[in-house]
């Protein structure tokens, strides 16, 4: 349940990077006809504050990412001594790392959070768009939110499956 | 109470053992991050621990939301993309069709086809995986020997890491603030010449030994016309994205946007002309699904990296290190080398991204001072090069030794993976398969240490 739920949060986050991909194709379309209008002295206009854009939406896509990643247990370990441990110490060793990773997700979250209100509060806005800062951290803190609930369920899983 | 250094040198064993614990690696340089600086805090007061702590409000944030790094997602679904449209098997088919009448040119395709998805895939491991699945049935029809198939397929995996768009690449920008843009241009001439290098190794190969490749790919009229018909949209598409970055036509971001919507379209279209399956509603989905993973591997190493990197900095490790470098009366360049070769063996044991995030940050202070400091000129620098060049040039190094590591024994990723893949190869067998073209990488890596001006040209006369 909780593993489907941070799916289709991860292509939610994936909608974003289409709509980034959009706005970037009608972009360059309108500078292609920019470049072709001018022969006749002609203008188009594609979209102002590009960059403030796709750092607003990479942020809210990169965060969604991380429930399903965890999901997936896509988070990279180095493997080569693990054949040294017996698979008691190993099964051990992971769920601590899963406690640990459970802690720093919460953690994360409340620091986000007070972040997300001092933005607010000092009325943060984007350089060129003029957008508020603060709504992109959402996403992010109810991913972070996300990602503890995933872990917590891999905690208590029996048997771990590895991606 | 210890001084600062010696927590920091006391971290870095810290962190060396949660990763030999199977701890994943982002939370690895988390733990010894926000750690390391709670010790500090302790044993001097001047570092205070609740402002680090605060930084946290905005630091991951921060990371994700850095418009430098954005390119990276969206290289990554491009990749995706390009995998689910099953574009890799169009590109090995159609080089096929072209060179595989030749004694060996079967595995000249595959490692052409390796060169042009890998760039556009950018990772090594999915590239071997990707064109092994393609590429090593026919070659078995063929009964090429499984040493020079195999091997063929695992070096020819590494070659994309280097060629843009490249993610390593973006990253290791973003770590020394050098532009993407110059790192790219500095790329495609390195790049290019290891996919020379490897057509030569096999070329050779099959003249000693004709017997490793003892038959040539016959096609049919109508096969040949379809093959090449079919390979000339592909090769358009990876031509323009990595020519247009390679050569600083396109910025980063917009580049990997289109780059992204132009695949994604050209797949769907395969699929509702019915020329081929091309990108599914399924395909789509595990393409977003596959970046998510990715893509949020990446950002946890990023964002630990990031805290790591504060940890360092108030332990002033990179300064001591410099120092050190500076003070010990080694020849520059024998520490030059003698960094390329940790960066080989590390990277037998780690993942490429966390080694060049966590090893640079230090390398790169102490070849700076080494190369006589930030303000030095071309004349008077112990390397002959001024800090911009230095900077892409060593990049360009340090990004080839870590590819390197895929397929240096005992672990080599790509080789494992290989194996697996042809079940009926030995490991050790590939790894023989291996050999020649990691020898040949070594003569490449020394060209460009005599000849810096192969990583250099472009940048200079494209940049000014």
């Amino acid at each position: 349940m909780i593993h489907r739920i941070a799916a289709f949060w991860a292509l939610l986050g994936g909608g974003v990077l289409i709509a980034i991909m959009a706005i970037t194709s009608l972009n360059i379309a309108a500078y292609v006809a920019d470049y072709i209008a001018e022969t006749w002295g002609g203008n188009v206009y594609g979209t102002t504050g590009y960059e403030d854009f796709v750092a607003l939406a990479i942020a809210c896509a990169g965060m969604m990412f991380l429930p399903y990643c965890q999901a997936m247990r896509g988070h990279v370990v180095v493997d080569v001594f693990a054949n040294l441990m017996g698979q008691t110490v190993q099964r051990l060793l992971d769920k601590l790392w899963l406690v640990l990773i459970f802690c720093l997700a919460l953690f994360l979250a409340y620091w986000m959070t007070l972040g997300m209100l001092e933005v607010r509060g000092d009325n943060a806005l984007t350089a060129i768009l003029g957008w508020p800062v603060w709504p992109s951290y959402v996403p992010g803190i109810a991913s972070l939110l996300l990602w503890a609930l995933v872990t917590s369920s891999q905690i208590f899983e029996s048997t771990p499956q590895d991606a | 109470m210890l001084d600062r250094e010696t927590i920091g040198i006391i971290g870095i064993g810290v962190l060396f053992l949660l990763l030999m614990l199977r701890m994943p690696v982002g939370l690895a340089m988390l733990t010894v991050g926000i750690g390391g600086n709670y010790f500090i805090s302790l044993a001097m007061p001047a570092f205070k621990f609740a402002p680090f702590i605060k930084q946290f409000k905005t630091l991951l944030w921060g990371v994700v939301g850095n418009y430098d790094l954005s390119v990276v997602p969206l290289f990554i679904l491009m990749g995706f993309l390009a995998s689910h449209s099953k574009l890799s098997s169009d590109l090995f088919r159609g080089f096929n069709a072209l060179v595989g009448r030749f004694r060996g040119g079967v595995a000249m395709a595959a490692i052409g086809a390796c060169a042009g998805f890998g760039a556009v895939c950018g990772s090594s491991l999915a590239t071997a995986s990707t064109m092994g699945k393609v590429a090593l049935p026919e070659l078995k029809r063929l009964k090429y020997a499984p040493r020079l198939a195999t091997g063929s397929l695992a070096a020819g995996g590494t070659l994309g890491i280097l060629i843009p768009p490249s993610v390593a690449l973006v990253i290791y920008a973003v770590i020394v603030e050098a532009s993407i843009v110059d790192m790219f241009q500095a790329a495609i001439v390195p790049g290019l010449l290891a996919v020379v290098f490897f057509i030569v190794v096999i070329w050779v190969s099959v003249r000693l030994k004709p017997d490793l490749a003892p038959n040539v790919a016959k096609l049919s009229k109508q096969e040949f016309r379809t093959a090449v018909w079919r390979l000339l949209p592909v090769l358009t598409i990876f031509g323009v994205i990595i020519l247009g970055l390679g050569l600083g036509i396109f910025t980063p971001t917009p580049a990997a946007a289109f780059g992204a919507t132009v695949i994604m379209l050209y797949g769907l279209f395969l699929r509702f002309t019915g020329l081929a399956e091309g990108l599914t509603n399924e395909g789509l989905k595990n393409s977003i699904l596959s970046t998510a993973v990715t893509a949020g591997m990446i950002y946890f190493i990023l964002f630990g990296a990031e805290v790591l990197k504060i940890f360092f900095a108030r332990a002033g490790l990179p300064a001591a290190l410099s120092e050190w470098a500076v003070g010990s009366g080694i020849d520059p360049w024998g520490i030059l080398i003698f960094m390329l070769i940790a960066l080989i063996i590390l990277g037998c044991f780690m993942d490429s991204l966390a080694m060049i995030l966590v090893v640079i940050p230090f390398f790169w202070p102490a070849l700076v001072e080494l190369n006589g400091g930030d303000w030095v000129t071309a004349e008077s620098a112990a390397f002959g090069m001024d800090i911009a060049n230095l900077q892409i040039w060593f990049g360009i190094l340090a990004l080839i030794v870590v590819e390197l590591g895929l397929i240096t024994p005992p672990v080599g990723l790509n080789v494992f993976i290989i194996s697996q893949m042809a079940k009926d190869t030995k490991m050790a067998e590939v790894f023989k398969g291996v050999m020649p073209f990691f020898g040949i990488e070594l003569v490449r890596v020394a060209l460009l240490l005599l000849f810096p001006i192969l990583a250099l040209y472009l940048p200079n006369i494209l940049s000014g």
